[in-house]
């Protein structure tokens, strides 16, 4: 499954994070560095696992804390409308 | 290893979108006594009062029905946010935050909630020289030569129970408007255009005084929800986020925690803070 971000999602990066809005649901987020790489990795429509293994690439984390961090965030952005899985 | 560590819908007071309808194209929303649709570049205005109205088109501002008959009040109401709407379409964006100007010519935007003390900070800050942009609201611009700060129009009002922090209110006490919830009084200041910003700072009253940096991202989501018509689909949204990034990016942001004692020494605040 892979997962992308929606049209109705505006978002800005910065050095310490990023700040999400949703025109739809009018709700606005921030997400911290982390997050903040996560969501530049949508961009590319991802599977889950292709996440982790980035994050695990680039940050000092191991495999099962990296795996619950990125299936937490991508469960708060599907509930949030930002992102939809898709099966392609 | 987290990574949304804040979500909050809770939407800004001011031009807070109400509810998007169908495939989002269109928004309705409500700005004090004003509520609004927005659908692409065209939105209708309608007074909550009077129900008289004026819509946005092609650019520009054009009386519906009941706008002649209105209230002078009523209609400078609806003006004022169809000129916020107007000015959006030009990427000059309207903020909620005082806007108040140093001796050395730099803008310092003071942003927070409704009662958190912009406006009683801005008074202390001219009464020692500073000129004020605007109580309420200042319109961002990012220009060639950087981020400015517009003035607002709107008169300087404090509550008239500072009183005993600023002696001279108490001539103003005939003139207190008991209506309002404040029981705020206009007060004199020397009021500016524009002015290139310097710094952004997030106000909270507190039972401490301190002033520390703010994060960008923090600074961000502070200026999101104060900022005027965001999120709506005007097709101006993303480049309203842009300018808005773009402010949190070019200047410090800080967060001044405030007791009353602040009143006598927030310049002094402000300015070590600035070197």
């Amino acid at each position: 499954m892979r997962y992308r971000i929606v049209s109705d999602a505006l978002s800005a990066s910065l050095s310490d994070g990023a700040v999400l809005l949703n025109l739809y649901t009018k709700r606005y987020f921030s997400l911290n560095e982390t997050g903040s790489r996560i969501w530049s990795l949508l961009q590319l429509q991802p599977t889950e696992e292709e996440i982790v293994q980035a994050l695990v690439r680039e940050y000092d984390v191991e495999v099962p804390e990296a795996t619950r961090a990125v299936h937490q965030l991508l469960d708060d952005l599907v509930a949030e409308r930002l992102v939809e899985a898709t099966s392609a | 290893m987290s990574a949304m560590e804040f979500a909050d819908g809770g939407a800004p007071h001011v031009g807070a979108p109400v509810r998007a309808s169908g495939d989002c194209r269109e928004t309705h929303w409500r700005c004090g006594l004003v509520e609004g649709t927005t659908a692409g570049a065209a939105s209708r205005l309608v007074d909550a009062e009077y129900r008289a109205e004026l819509r946005l088109a092609g650019g520009r501002l054009m009386r519906g029905p009941g706008y002649a008959g209105a209230p002078r009040l009523t209609r400078q109401r609806l003006a004022r946010v169809g000129a916020m709407l107007k000015l959006r379409q030009h990427a000059r964006y309207h903020l909620h935050a005082a806007g108040v100007v140093a001796p050395d010519g730099a803008a310092w935007l003071l942003m927070g909630e409704t009662g958190s003390g912009k406006s009683t900070l801005a008074y202390a800050l001219a009464r020692g020289g500073w000129r004020v942009l605007g109580e309420d609201g200042v319109v961002l611009e990012h220009t060639a030569s950087g981020m400015i700060a517009h003035g607002w129009r709107d008169p300087l009002r404090v509550s008239i129970e500072l009183a005993a922090w600023f002696p001279e209110l108490r001539r103003h006490d005939h003139l207190v408007d008991w209506q309002d919830a404040r029981h705020r009084v206009d007060v004199d200041a020397t009021f500016v255009k524009r002015a290139a910003i310097a710094g952004l700072i997030a106000v909270e009253r507190s039972s401490h005084d301190s002033m520390s940096p703010l994060s960008s991202t923090r600074a961000l989501t502070m200026l999101v929800r104060q900022a005027t018509f965001l999120m709506l689909t005007d097709h101006h949204a993303a480049a309203h986020l842009e300018t808005l990034r773009e402010l949190v990016e070019a200047v410090p942001c800080f967060t001044l925690r405030h007791t009353p004692a602040q009143l006598a020494c927030v310049h002094s605040t402000i300015m070590a803070a600035a070197r």
